[in-house]
């Protein structure tokens, strides 16, 4: 799941499609990020690779939206309504997920299992 | 949940069940242990709070408690899962990272635990054969339940070590200081610090281990460096740096250092309280080289003119923020997780900002003053060991000449600190760069790109690509003179680093703004640039996967810098587009990026900025210097040799008027053109038997669509303004190509998005707009739909004589739009009566009469005088109250001419386009690819040029060269995300962000 520029990047990914609620006078989507090219990935705990700058959901509110659609704990997200996330501030992440004229936000995400799953899988044929 | 990419998804899905559910068995039993440790821990600190007073006995202690941790993390199970033996310490995962063996070894481990903390631990053997364990705790994300003490539930040993004091000191700190500390996370935080410290204090009391410790600040650089990098965070190290730097080998420069060092060392052994051992400890550590990047934006902040690169007081923001911060006041109510950063800035905010106003030039010198002042604060009081060192005369920055002789020091870590000290240097000082090209150091960086360390080819490139900008060209000269282009790019065919890759191609923009050079970078590094970074980043594939979908652009730093740079030598005439659109993959590239740019909607970048730039200047005279284009030229309208060759030139003067043709041959064209056009409607596109490829696709019809779909959706004026200029050369010329481009934009519906564009704030896209509308009417069904519809909108950008409209559009705008509403209304008298209908004449007389502009003047003069020719329109005019006076030229216009800049050219009778011929046969200067008609296309470019001469003075980078950034609202986005990355390297950790976000 590094990027090494030049090299195609590739994962096994997995759409979610969190539909927002409103709190207050906010649209929350009920889960929290780190990361973005702006931070520093060596103390990203949930990296495989500790120079990987993506954004990484770092916290799921218990019974949230983002926890009902299916998103987890350290899952890497790759793209916020087809918004490519793997190259971007943590700041503009947040300003994808939070949209407030959006209240569906579509996410393509990696998660290591994933990619274990896969691998494991492809070996075996 | 579907599954994509997967061979046999229920298969998969099986297996990552199993997985997860096992690792769901595996938290439990954690978390439980994890309890277990926290209540230990509980028991324990209390005891080691008494301690802290700290018996310089106690020292021996952290030692064993080290050396455990080391056993456990040692080398052997390197990769492996292990398990510490702090049971609430989930082990998720171990690096370990060995240093290369010339240096004292040294493993690194990182654990991540599951209560959000990560660990490092580091064994080092040091030359005496002493095993030294050092553990750095970090913390990192989602806390769930915080150990109410041991602040990151680290386990503190019986009879508490001086790292067990430490973090409880610490502990105890936050309490004092109240609110503000008192989410454990900020705590866990400072405790990762001064477990640092803890670390370099064992270090201090015998002389092993100092030595130890200088030999650590060496062996750690590189794998601390990218942390530290990102590091205000880290400010406390940063006073220490001087030393480190120049570690024991290179005493030579600064030889008071290590004896220095163990003076300030030694007397810090623990003595009352514990902000004192605070305070004693840091001094030893010397970590040179990670802070010589940030130094400079530390050090710069008050000079800095952007207000957010440095932002010197943004560390004061955050502390205003912090007690309301949103994201902080769940965390205190309960355990939460936590962003991986943000305590960090909770550290800082009492340390950087003495620094940044303290002292400015010396990161070096004076390092300690910084966190001196910091700690002060912290701590309350200070020992009396560190006054001796802020005042010991003996520190002292190394001089130019020194760091340049370093660069050649046969040790490499001395060569890249020194490297990264001059990029430092040169940061925004254009004296030092130009020291640093007559003390001959470019050379001697440039010799170091080859180097095989990446530490030091990185920080070579750095300060070459911070002495590479600027508005002195002949630092780019010298760069260029040792074959710095040519190095360059073998460093980008070679490294996979991407840091480096961005530090290069940076460096190639700085140099691509300079017009010699140009030529140089394409001969060097156009198929390269192109391979290396443009087409993997563009998502393009050559042999395109039938199955799998087409990949996305990547908007990385890399490929905006590259694009940058090509955007920049493509308009360095005729020769460079020929080149570029030849260049294989290149167009290609280009296209299929800006198509992900359309599919994704994300049109508003800098990098697709670039792109549609680089396609409109290869547009420009396709149908004219593509290989082949003669057989495509419209038999019909031949130009003769007077019209404007091939080669012709930019014009660099704002000021000056470019037309193109004489004015009649335009006219005929016009006419031509509107009864080929007629037929075009019904007419198919040529059919093609083979896919397109290559320079072929800059003008195939299919790119309108792209171009339009950027005109509708783009808030970025630049890339406004590049689409339209793109459809403005593409719907020039006479070839069968343009002809289809016209009828496409037609077919697409591309008119109304033009005229919507009218409307628009900027400037320059009013005036591309403009333009390309005039071309676009060649054809005669666009030019009676243009002439319906279009008018009202040309007419309300007009001024009302002096009285300027509310937009104030800039002279060339103005002149622009009259010249292609004379185009529209020649050879119709539907479309002049439809000006006279917009209230147009009022407007064009108040010009006419008294504009300040010649060329205005003329313009609006030629305008008229086409309406009076239409006899079957004068009747409704004089009705009006019009006479032929006020359509006649003005007879004081020629004096008036004499204001202009070109009073030459001022001969009412015939045209603008002769004129400015000779007048572009002067200039002699470099050619903008701009529209073939649309004379006023040039002025957008040079008003380009315009902007990127005065550029380096507002202090914006050269890599904005060639981008005129002037457009109110896009400009803050860009500087934001461009500055930077401007001169330094590890530009985005600019401004503290918040680092976990709830969304």
């Amino acid at each position: 799941m590094s990027f090494i520029p030049g090299q195609p990047v590739s994962a096994v990914v997995q759409r979610i499609e969190i539909h927002k609620l409103w709190d207050g006078d906010n649209l929350i989507l009920g889960f929290s990020i780190g990361g973005g090219i702006d931070q520093d990935p060596s103390q990203n705990p949930f990296s495989e690779d500790k120079a990987d700058k993506g954004i990484y959901v770092t916290r799921v509110s218990k019974g949230g939206p983002a926890e009902v659609a299916g998103l987890r704990l350290g899952d890497k997200i790759m793209q916020v309504n087809g918004w490519d996330m793997t190259m971007v501030t943590h700041d503009q992440a947040r300003k994808k997920l939070t949209k407030k004229n959006e209240d569906v936000v579509r996410l393509l995400v990696t998660r290591r299992s994933l990619e274990d799953a896969v691998r494991q899988s492809m070996m075996q044929h | 949940m579907e599954e994509y990419d997967v061979p046999s998804a229920a298969s998969i899905l099986a297996s990552v069940k199993e997985q997860e559910a096992r690792f769901e068995r595996l938290t439990r039993a954690l978390e439980e242990e994890r309890r277990n440790v926290s209540l230990q821990l509980e028991r324990s600190s209390l005891p080691s709070d008494r301690l802290v007073g700290g018996t310089t006995g106690g020292s021996n202690q952290p030692l064993a408690w080290q050396q455990m941790v080391m056993q456990e993390q040692s080398p052997s199970n390197q990769t492996s899962l292990a398990m510490m033996q702090e049971p609430q310490e989930v082990v998720e995962e171990t690096v370990t990272i060995e240093e290369d063996p010339g240096t004292p070894t040294s493993h690194v481990s990182v654990v991540t635990s599951d209560d959000g903390t990560t660990r490092r631990t580091e064994t080092k053997d040091n030359v005496t054969n002493m095993k030294v364990t050092k553990m750095v705790k970090t913390v990192t994300t989602r806390t769930v339940r915080q150990v109410p003490l041991g602040p990151d539930g680290l386990p503190l040993p019986e009879g508490s070590s001086p790292l067990g004091s430490y973090t409880d000191s610490i502990d105890r700190r936050y309490m004092k200081n109240g609110e503000r500390f008192i989410t454990p996370q900020a705590s866990s935080t400072l405790t990762r610090s001064y477990n640092n410290y803890s670390d370099s204090y064992n270090d201090t009391p015998d002389s092993q281990f100092r030595h130890y410790a200088l030999h650590d600040g060496y062996g750690d650089v590189p794998d601390n460096y990218g942390s530290l990098s990102r590091g205000v965070n880290y400010r406390p190290y940063r006073p220490y740096m001087p030393t480190g730097g120049y570690r024991p080998e290179n005493s030579y420069t600064l030889p008071i250092r290590k004896d220095d060092y163990g003076h300030v060392a030694q007397p810090q052994v623990p003595m009352g309280s514990s902000t004192v051992d605070l305070n004693r400890s840091q001094p030893e550590r010397f970590q040179p080289e990670p802070y010589g990047l940030e130094d400079d934006r530390r050090s710069l902040g008050p000079d800095d003119e952007e207000p957010y690169d440095i932002e010197p007081d943004y560390s004061t923001a955050n502390r205003r923020t912090l007690p309301g911060r949103t994201i902080r006041e769940p965390l205190r109510n309960g355990p939460r997780v936590r962003g991986y950063e943000d305590p960090i800035e909770t550290e800082l905010i009492d340390e950087r900002h003495p620094y940044i106003h303290g002292m400015y030039p010396a990161p070096l010198a004076q390092p300690e003053r910084g966190s001196l002042a910091s700690l002060d604060r912290m701590g309350g009081r200070r020992s009396p060991s560190i006054d001796s060192i802020r005042k010991d005369p003996r520190w002292r920055d190394p001089d130019l000449p020194e760091v340049i002789a370093m660069l050649g020091h046969p040790i490499d870590p001395v060569k890249s600190n020194a490297a990264a000290y001059l990029q430092h240097l040169c940061y925004e000082n254009d004296k030092i760069k130009k020291d640093v090209r007559q003390l001959k150091g470019i050379p001697v960086l440039v010799g170091l790109l080859d180097h095989p360390k990446a530490e030091v080819h990185r920080k070579a490139c750095g300060a070459l690509r911070n002495i590479s900008y600027g508005k002195d060209h002949d630092n780019k000269v010298a760069i260029k003179s040792c074959d710095g282009i040519p190095a360059l790019i073998r460093l980008l065919r070679k490294t996979n680093d991407m840091e480096v890759r961005e530090l290069i191609t940076g460096t190639l923009w700085n140099l691509s703004s300079y017009e010699p050079l140009k030529m140089v970078i394409i001969n060097h590094g156009l198929q390269t640039m192109t391979n290396e970074v443009i087409i993997p980043h563009s998502g393009w594939e050559q042999e395109p996967n039938e199955d799998s979908k087409p990949r996305d652009a990547e908007w990385t730093t890399v490929f905006k810098n590259t694009s940058g740079c090509l955007r920049n030598v493509s308009s360095d005439g005729a020769e460079a587009r020929r080149r570029l659109r030849e260049c294989e993959g290149l167009v290609d590239a280009l296209l299929h990026a800006l198509q992900s740019a359309v599919g994704k909607k994300d049109m508003d970048n800098k990098s697709v900025e670039n792109c549609v730039c680089i396609m409109r200047n290869l547009s420009y005279h396709v149908h004219k210097e593509v290989p082949g284009a003669e057989k495509f030229q419209d038999p019909s309208a031949l130009q003769g040799p007077g019209s404007a060759g091939t080669q012709r030139k930019k014009n660099d003067d704002a000021g000056c008027f470019g037309g193109k043709k004489a004015k009649e041959e335009w006219f005929n064209q016009g006419r031509k053109n509107g009864e080929h056009n007629k037929n075009y409607d019904t007419l198919d596109l040529p059919k093609r038997t083979e896919p397109t490829k290559g320079f072929e696709l800059l003008y195939q019809p299919e790119v309108v669509r792209l171009y339009l779909s950027l005109l509708t959706e783009s808030q970025n004026f630049n890339t406004l303004e590049a689409a339209a200029g793109a459809l403005q050369n593409l719907s020039a010329g006479q070839w069968t190509w343009s002809n289809y481009i016209r009828a496409t934009v037609r077919k697409e519906k591309g008119l109304p998005i033009l005229v919507e564009l009218l409307r628009s704030d900027s400037d320059k896209v009013v005036r591309a707009v403009a333009i390309a509308l005039r071309n676009l009417s060649i054809d005669r069904r666009n030019k009676d739909l243009i002439g319906s519809y279009a008018m009202r909108d040309l007419v309300s950008n007009l001024p009302s004589g002096q009285q300027r409209p509310a937009k104030n559009l800039e002279e060339d705008t103005v002149v622009a739009i009259l010249n292609t509403i004379h185009e529209i209304i020649t050879d119709s008298s539907e479309n002049a009566r439809s000006l006279i209908t917009a209230q147009a004449i009022d407007k064009l007389v108040a010009i006419n009469r008294t504009s300040q502009s010649a060329r205005e003047t003329k313009a609006a003069s030629h305008v008229l005088q086409t309406v009076w020719s239409y006899k079957e329109l004068r009747n409704g005019l004089t009705k009006d109250g019009w006479n032929k006076t006020h359509f006649q030229p003005i007879a004081t216009g020629t004096p008036k001419g004499s204001k202009s800049c070109k009073p030459g050219y001022d001969d009412t009778t015939l045209p603008l386009m002769e004129k400015n011929q000779g007048n572009r046969g002067c200039s002699g200067g470099d050619m903008i690819p701009m529209d073939e008609l649309g004379p006023d296309g040039y002025s957008t470019i040079d008003q380009r040029d315009k902007d990127s001469k005065y550029k380096s003075s507002d202090g914006s980078s050269d890599l904005q060269e060639r981008e005129p950034l002037k457009n109110d609202t896009n400009r803050k986005h860009y500087i934001r995300s461009n500055r930077p990355t401007v001169s330094l390297v590890d530009a985005c950790d600019v401004k503290p962000q918040p680092v976990d976000s709830w969304v």
